[in-house]
């Protein structure tokens, strides 16, 4: 009761997490993806890009790009225009304009599982075996199945204008042509220097450095365990190594439509052959390199 | 300020309208769609095979299949379970089981025109050429546009278990047999009697008759204009004398992919969507 009232208190004076009650404005521009797949990296690829005065680290990105399950609903209403707003939120019509990263399952789910483990929420011995069946029935977070985003999104705004498709591993490949896009996407004026800046500032090991002087100050990073990095690999491709055999082909049979369609070629022999995704164009991204 | 603290009063005691903000218990069944697309009507069908011995009629309805919208989430909580609830919410990953009913476009267009007019949100005179326009736009109601919420679904659950796909057009061709095929889903242990009587019981007729006298105590139709009638042609293919060829055309290629894929036969010979161009690899359709 108590803390129904303690609620109550904080929604009067909007300091509650406005979350999918989130007032959204038509210059909004959500950045989204799935959990594991790049948002925190893009988000300061492009705070680097459009707030450099502000040295964008751990501790203001949530201020900069923020999230509606983290920034108070009073934050929201206060913040100067146009927003740049971060979600992992399957597709929800209010979003008119999407940034939406997708990353290949395979490299999600292993990183998902060492992201539980870094949140306390699994130990070390916990099997991947046991984690990988949550991760395809969608419940080892509140944002659906990978699958269910992704598809979400895609059938819904794929080919709008106002619909930007970013794949983790072109970005990886090639962050400054993607960030490229990005800018272009948002309306910034950015100089091939102000790219190659952004991505710098931007870098795994500058993150790193960044993560170890203010991972308290940060919703993601506050309270887990200071021992895992946030920013792990930093790469794609890791399932190749680190994945046994049965994994790989578990989720490639739960998803090989979707997964082809984006680029990711399947290991397995046989993936099934149902296409679910008929009424996606045929027109799509372009294979993975390496 | 004052309407915060009522809000949050609300809030604290559980009395908001929910929407999309309840709580989802896992043994719950979604009688979901896009609004205008055969939703009151498979209440009615449910709500008589669920309750056979009671009489359904449109003061009790949200007793039976509630809509979160109409009730609160502590109403929603104490109700006995399992629950069936009926929807118009785009994809929620939360929904356990969904029973989901998709309508043509061209008859859900023309369908949302006159309920809108029913509702006073414009005048008779009212072009529908604008309403089309706004319609296809997704902006003439609050759950996304057609393509859009069908699309989310679909994606997303189609040919996964707990997931139960309904054409309206094959409720009206064979009404028995697709509420038996819904009465399985949700494990209702339907005779064909039970069946036929429900069909009957929700019959067009007799829902417009119920809808006559009881109008102002179901939330859909209350202080709506009563000189239009929520119930109805209840009939498919409207669209081909109510909606002008351009317009067809126009929600033809806003959606052509996602029509084929349902089955919907396209009057316009070749379709392009804006940024998107050849569309269908495969075409799979649903029997």
């Amino acid at each position: 009761m108590i803390a129904r009232f303690a609620a109550g208190i904080k929604y009067i004076f909007g300091l509650h997490h406005p979350g999918r009650n989130l007032a959204v404005l038509p210059d909004d521009i959500f950045l989204v993806s799935y959990p594991k797949s790049g948002n925190t990296w893009c988000r300061f690829l492009i705070a680097n890009l459009a707030y450099p005065q502000r040295n964008p680290d751990w501790g203001n990105i949530d201020q900069l790009i923020p999230g509606p399950e983290v920034a108070t609903k009073r934050f929201f209403q206060r913040m100067q225009r146009p927003r740049i707003i971060h979600s992992h939120d399957p597709f929800d019509p209010r979003y008119k304009q999407v940034i939406y990263i997708v990353r290949d399952p395979r490299d999600v789910a292993l990183s998902q599982y060492h992201h539980h483990q870094k949140r306390k929420l699994i130990d070390e011995s916990y099997p991947f075996d046991k984690f990988l069946p949550r991760f395809l029935a969608g419940e080892t977070n509140e944002h659906g199945s990978w699958k269910q985003n992704v598809a979400s999104w895609l059938a819904a705004r794929y080919g709008d204008s106002r619909f930007l498709l970013l794949r983790y591993e072109d970005m990886i490949a090639s962050p400054q042509s993607e960030l490229g896009r990005v800018a272009e996407f948002l309306g910034v004026a950015a100089t091939p220097q102000d790219l190659a800046r952004s991505v710098e500032q931007s870098s795994p090991e500058r993150m790193r450095q960044l993560e170890k002087v203010n991972a308290d100050k940060n919703a993601l990073t506050k309270g887990t365990r200071q021992d895992l990095p946030f920013v792990r690999t930093a790469k794609f491709g890791n399932w190749k190594s680190e994945m046994q055999e049965s994994s790989i082909a578990a989720i490639e049979a739960a998803w090989a439509p979707l997964m082809k369609w984006l680029g990711y070629e399947l290991a397995s022999r046989e993936p099934r052959l149902v296409e679910d995704f008929a009424f996606l164009p045929s027109e799509r991204p372009i294979a993975v390199q390496g | 300020m004052f309407n915060r603290v009522v809000d949050a009063a609300k809030r604290a005691l559980g009395l908001q309208m929910t929407d999309r903000d309840f709580t989802v218990f896992p043994d719950d069944t979604f009688l979901v769609s896009y609004p205008k697309s055969g939703n009151t009507w498979a209440r009615f069908l449910v709500g008589n095979i669920v309750r056979p011995h009671e009489n359904v009629d449109f003061s009790n309805i949200n007793g039976i299949v509630p809509g979160p919208g109409a009730t609160s989430d502590r109403d929603l909580r104490h109700m006995p379970r399992p629950r069936i609830i009926k929807s118009h919410q785009y994809f929620d990953p939360r929904y356990p089981r969904i029973i989901y009913i998709a309508r043509d476009p061209r008859d859900v267009a023309v369908s949302q025109y006159h309920f809108q007019r029913k509702r006073k949100l414009f005048g008779d005179d009212y072009p529908i050429e604008k309403f089309v326009e706004r319609f296809v736009a997704g902006h003439t109601c609050d759950y996304a546009s057609w393509g859009e919420h069908v699309g989310s679904w679909l994606s997303t659950r189609n040919g996964q278990p707990g997931f139960l796909l309904v054409r309206y057009e094959d409720m009206i061709r064979d009404t028995a047999h697709e509420l038996s095929r819904i009465a399985s889903f949700i494990g209702v242990d339907a005779t064909p009697e039970v069946i036929q009587k429900a069909v009957e019981k929700s019959s067009a007729n007799k829902m417009r008759e119920l809808e006559k006298s009881q109008a102002q105590m179901f939330a859909i139709t209350k202080d709506t204009r009563q000189d239009v009638p929520f119930v109805r042609s209840a009939k498919t293919g409207g669209w081909r004398s109510e909606l002008p060829e351009p317009l067809v055309h126009k929600i033809e290629a806003a959606w052509a992919p996602l029509m084929r894929y349902l089955g919907y036969e396209l009057t316009s010979q070749r379709v392009e969507k804006p940024g998107a161009l050849d569309t269908i690899l495969q075409t799979a359709t649903v029997s």
